[in-house]
């Protein structure tokens, strides 16, 4: 088949493991080179709430061994490879008798509704500004208008995100400030909450769209300004083919080949950047999920989230390395050569 | 594209004009000085400010809870913008929060872009077993998602002060700075000038710091900005969601307080505000920073927004005079160039690139367009074409086809009339065409631009075309990568003989291929010529190859031509100087002769002198060559030269004109 030797498949899929192994290995390793340990810790923050507890010790050292914790490090490790493969986590250790794995599988919808909507559409409108930007046949008008399209660029979202709040929600009292949906409907397929659900997400997704398609559309810009000046652009003009044509088929069919990496990342990166519009917007996401873990030192959760997060990341990097001989014939060639 | 052609030479000159003393160097860029100056200004901030306002204030209880800023109802002139619920004096903080917030940013950078350098030289230069590791590492860890681990790395370790927080960040700020390095050592090692360098019997090291770092400057400064404010982004995120320190005051850590105590909801708008206002004139003004140093560092960039600039202060372009046809020249003309003028738009003057050139191509000829590099003949090429790149452009002049003016048409009535009409083989087939599209749409849409036909017939057509000259049938699915060189060009000719135009202009349509297959492509020229009875312009600077190929042969020097002639005539008696130095210096087996170094440079093209442009490497000049230009005229049948040595008047005109 063109494009995708063996070689390269094989190539590309042990990046992929060796990715997923630098990551989870990374969330293995530090909690316990920091100074003290979950348990201990735990104790202590008990035996300050209470004044003073019994057998201290013999506590520390039975919940040790309950979550496996006085075992020699290396079959810690070997035990937590086992776990992050049959995405057993435990249980969370602030909601007890809920497993880790099912409150991250109850956040993970909102993440991915929310996030999904906001990059296809800060990419798609991103892409197109860039490459009419970078378009030397971009009517005179629209070259002066679409930088403006850039002014919340250099704005981190999150920031956008308290200013919405504050003069949308609670100024002019347009839409809702906080949460995914309202108490007063019911869940489900029903028209009331699906509006509910919508208004609620609009103030998140303008937050992410407006802050964050100036990055796509500056680099789509740069890339069609090379492509400008490539000798295929040029004899396509001088064959005759239509504006239209030229601009689609060899500016940005070849201009959006990097973003179409960047796009890979970014899709991977979707359930972890929301953290912090998850945190302003109090949305139940896996961000909000996280930090709340965190907040409740609850390592359990935080744990399969990080894992998730890198998984998802590297297996959407995996997907695009395989799609991409398709639409870049050059790049077993130019990966495999190199 | 510029006057000058790509030449070796171009290639292994280092970066000129980088010097910071000069007043046209790209670093006074207005993007990057605005956003330096920002950056310099909050920082200032930071560090003139304990020295106007006592820094004690920011702690709890050093005045009244919740008081506004002093121009609101109920502000206080000792806290003259506000306090918050902690009584915490708003200005004090801001003062002690904001060089804490860039210290953490300049530090993880730094660290990381250290880190990026040794590795990512490492890999561009040792290459081998290490650049493996270090490419795979990086590649790797660049798709690891920061935030999450740093997240959870803040979640353990209990940071105490901002240099652990910028550590920790440092191990998110290394990959990228390491694949810039190492992509731009690759590439520059490439270059002549590093190479003669290395031969030289210069150390790595020495190359590195002398040769390689300030080309990569202006990258670097790029990479590093864009760094900064990921580090302050990521650290102000923890901040923001209180997993930073929490003992220094940081401006994240001023809004998860403010969020934390509801301020959003208590109309507290003096306490998150500012320190958001802060971080956003930071921001930008590290985006500024970045932007500029990305138009410094790639020249497109900077020509693109500077012809654009350009264009729209100069209003609309003046339109072509057309020129009216009463100099008609030669009835069998396929092709008629009339007094054509192109200049380049500089910012440090206009470059003539084109000056009056006047020829005509008759049916079924090839006329040599020759001339050595920087003449400007592949501006005439492509002045013909119509697609002079900007900042160049026609100022003057017309190209004629069946009496139509192609500078004059408009762009749907130009579309119809390329490639129909007029054709191209391009200069280096390497990158004229499109490397992710096969063989077979790059040949059908230039059919279905002027051609309404059905699948079956193009593909037969198609093959038709690749068979004419000389390729295998299945070229047809192949992608551009996967043919050779001298089949690129192969395939690029038979795209130009498609639709069978009266012309097709050939730039230098074999200078990158290797001898051999240079005798194959001009073969398969010469027969599609034959075939067809096609009119050709053949541009080049081989004389050696022009000879066995072309009718007439059209000599430019700077800009103009100084002879025209049949190709027999202008090698057995060349008349202009300059067309006997082009002759003299192609090589022979059967005598071996001195090779005649041409003795002076080429003027400025922004500035011709007076007169002949051929007088400062002339060795027959004489004073009137100096006043006043000689024109083209016809001395020998149908042998046009510019020079006035043979003119028998020449001292009687400069006497009359003293007179």
């Amino acid at each position: 088949m063109r494009g995708l030797t063996k070689e390269y498949v094989l190539q590309r899929f042990l990046m992929y493991l060796l990715t997923i192994w630098l990551g989870s290995t990374l969330i293995f390793v530090i909690p316990r080179l920091a100074p003290g340990d979950p348990v201990s810790e735990m104790v202590g923050r008990l035996s300050l709430d209470a004044g003073y507890i019994e057998n201290a010790d013999k506590l520390i050292a039975s919940w040790k061994a309950r979550f496996g914790l006085d075992a020699p490090i290396h079959v810690q490790y070997f035990r937590y490879w086992g776990n992050v493969f049959r995405l057993n986590f435990g249980y969370s250790l602030s909601h007890f008798p809920t497993e880790a794995w099912s409150m991250v599988s109850r956040a993970l919808p909102w993440s991915l509704g929310l996030l999904t909507v906001s990059t296809v559409l800060s990419f798609s409108i991103g892409v197109t500004v860039g490459s009419l930007m970078g378009w030397r046949r971009t009517p005179r008008w629209l070259q002066m208008i679409l930088p403006s399209s850039l002014a919340f660029t250099a704005i981190p979202y999150f920031m956008f995100g308290i200013m919405l709040i504050y003069l949308v929600a609670f100024e002019l009292d347009w839409l809702p400030a906080t949460g995914a949906y309202s108490r007063r409907v019911d869940p489900g397929w029903n028209l009331p909450f699906i509006k509910n659900m919508l208004s609620h997400a609009i103030l998140p997704v303008v937050s992410i769209v407006l802050t964050s398609m100036g990055g796509w559309a500056l680099g789509m810009r740069g890339l069609m300004i090379s492509v400008n000046n490539e000798d295929y652009f040029l004899l396509a003009q001088v064959k005759g083919l239509s504006p239209a044509r030229i601009f689609f088929r060899y500016g940005v069919r070849n201009a959006i080949l990097p973003a179409l990496t960047a796009l890979a990342l970014g899709l991977g990166g979707l359930i972890s950047g929301s953290i912090l519009v998850e945190f302003i917007f109090a949305y139940p996401g896996t961000g909000y999920t996280l930090y709340q873990a965190i907040i409740s030192q609850d390592y359990t959760v935080t744990q399969a989230i990080a894992n998730l997060i890198i998984l998802v990341t590297a297996t959407s990097v995996f997907l695009l390395d395989l799609l991409y001989p398709f639409i870049d014939p050059r790049i077993t060639y130019k990966r495999t050569m190199r | 594209m510029a006057v000058g052609q790509r030449t070796p030479e171009d290639a292994s000159a280092p970066a000129q004009g980088w010097g910071l003393n000069t007043w046209d160097s790209p670093w006074l860029n207005f993007k990057f000085l605005l956003g330096a100056g920002i950056v310099l200004l909050i920082l200032l901030f930071g560090l003139v400010g304990p020295f106007f306002w006592d820094t004690d204030l920011a702690y709890t209880g050093a005045g009244p809870l919740n008081k506004p800023p002093v121009w609101a109802e109920g502000g206080l002139p000792e806290h003259p913008l506000g306090t918050e619920s902690n009584g915490r004096d708003m200005l004090a903080q801001l003062i002690l929060a904001t060089p804490s917030s860039l210290k953490v940013g300049f530090l993880a950078a730094i660290i990381g872009m250290g880190i990026g350098m040794a590795l990512g030289s490492v890999a561009g230069y040792v290459g081998g077993w290490w650049d493996h590791v270090i490419r795979t590492l990086s590649d790797s860890a660049v798709t690891i998602p920061a935030l999450v681990v740093l997240v959870v790395i803040a979640s353990y370790v209990q940071m105490t002060d901002t240099t652990a927080m910028a550590l920790i960040l440092a191990l998110f700020a290394w990959p990228g700075p390491t694949r810039l390095v190492r992509s731009q050592v690759l590439t520059l090692r490439e270059r002549s000038y590093v190479r003669m360098a290395h031969l030289s019997g210069a150390s790595a090291l020495e190359i590195m710091f002398v040769e390689m770092l300030p080309n990569m400057l202006p990258w670097l400064a790029a990479s590093l900005t864009g760094g900064i404010s990921a580090a302050i982004l990521g650290a102000t995120g923890l901040e923001v969601l209180g997993l930073g320190p929490t003992r220094v005051p940081s401006l994240g850590l001023i809004i998860n307080q403010a969020t934390t105590n509801a301020a959003l909801v208590r109309g507290l708008v003096w306490w998150w505000l500012p320190p958001i206002i802060i971080l956003m004139i930071i921001f930008v003004g590290f985006f500024l920073m970045t932007i500029g140093l990305d138009e410094i560092a790639n020249p497109r960039i900077r020509q693109f927004s500077s012809t654009r600039r350009e264009r729209t202060a100069a209003g609309e372009l003046p339109p072509v005079e057309p020129i009216e046809d009463g100099t008609a020249g030669e009835e069998e003309a396929a092709l008629e160039v009339d007094d054509l003028h192109v200049h380049y738009f500089t910012p440090r003057g206009e470059v003539i690139a084109a000056n009056g050139v006047d020829f005509s191509v008759r049916k079924g000829e090839i006329l040599g367009l020759v001339g050595e590099s920087g003449c400007g003949k592949t501006t005439v090429a492509m002045a013909i074409l119509q697609v002079v790149q900007p900042p160049g452009r026609i100022v003057q002049g017309a190209v004629r086809i069946e009496d139509r003016d192609l500078v004059s048409l408009s762009g749907r009535e130009l579309r119809q009339v390329r490639w129909r009409d007029l054709a191209l083989v391009p200069q280096g087939a390497m990158n004229s065409l499109n490397p992710v599209t096969p063989i077979r749409e790059q040949m059908a849409d230039a059919i279905l631009a002027h051609e309404n036909i059905g699948r079956v017939e193009l593909e037969q057509r198609i093959l038709n075309l690749l068979n004419d000259v000389g390729l295998p049938e299945r070229v047809i699915d192949m992608f551009p990568h996967e043919l050779s060189g001298g089949m690129k060009q192969r395939v690029c000719i038979a795209m130009s003989i498609a639709l069978n135009p009266q012309v097709i202009i050939a730039d230098e349509p074999t200078s990158a291929l290797d001898v051999v297959v240079q005798r194959v492509v001009a073969q398969t020229l010469l027969e599609v010529k034959e075939r067809l009875g096609v009119s050709m312009v053949m541009i080049g600077h081989d004389m050696g190859l022009q000879a066995q190929l072309v009718d007439r042969i059209a000599v430019m020097y700077a800009g103009n031509l100084v002879e025209v002639a049949p190709v027999e005539s202008a090698f057995a008696g060349p008349l202009h100087p300059y067309t006997q130095l082009l002759i003299e210096s192609i090589p022979s087996i059967r005598e071996r002769k001195p090779l005649n170094v041409t003795e002076g440079l080429t003027h400025d093209l922004r500035d011709p002198p007076p007169g002949c442009i051929f007088q400062f490497r002339c060795k027959h000049v004489e004073r009137i060559c100096r006043e006043r230009r000689p024109e083209l005229v016809e001395r020998e049948d149908d042998h046009l030269v510019a020079c006035w040595l043979y003119e028998p008047e020449r001292h009687a005109l400069i006497e009359l004109e003293e007179a």
